[in-house]
């Protein structure tokens, strides 16, 4: 395995490969991540906010947030059902 | 930056790997939405029916089988 060098806070960057991955993955999970956000967002609005009025009611908010836990549980019912597992 | 290391082979098998995830995530992303409207009917509860957590497995393995038809469908065409 190769061996590389840390970068020192303010030096010019020589990143170790696994400081790359690590940098990388979390990239990655920031867009997955805002993706979903994106999704679960127009799910909502379209099951909750029927009839947009001057503020959010009560059950608005409750809708939404059944919502956003149902939405997951359903990304969890379809990852299990295609890959088997527990996956998050 | 020092790029060279973004071919070395330990870098190659680390994106193969993350394409796979990349993949994987956009199949089950994409099921979600559409199984998700196909079975969603009504407003959102504190849990799924039965039929509704059934209807969503229902919805992942018939699309499934549904590719792989298209796919002889189309094959067999060439």
């Amino acid at each position: 395995m190769d061996s590389f060098s840390s970068p020192s806070p303010g030096s010019s960057q020589q990143m170790s490969a696994q400081e790359l991955k690590n940098k990388l993955q979390s990239q990655l999970a920031l867009e997955y991540a805002q993706q979903f956000l994106e999704t679960v967002r127009g799910k909502c609005f379209e099951k909750c906010i029927t009839k947009p009025g001057s503020s959010l009611s009560g059950s608005e908010s409750s809708c939404i947030s059944r919502c956003v836990d149902r939405y997951i549980e359903a990304t969890g019912i379809i990852s299990k059902t295609l890959f088997g597992g527990s996956q998050h | 930056m020092d790029f060279s290391k973004l071919d070395s082979s330990e870098m190659q098998q680390f994106f193969s790997q993350e394409q796979q995830l990349a993949m994987v995530n956009e199949m089950v992303s994409k099921l979600t939405d559409a199984c998700w409207d196909k079975c969603i009917t009504g407003t959102p509860g504190n849990k799924f029916s039965s039929s509704e957590s059934a209807c969503l497995s229902n919805c992942a393995q018939r699309y499934i089988e549904m590719s792989v038809l298209i796919m002889k469908k189309f094959q067999s065409m060439q």
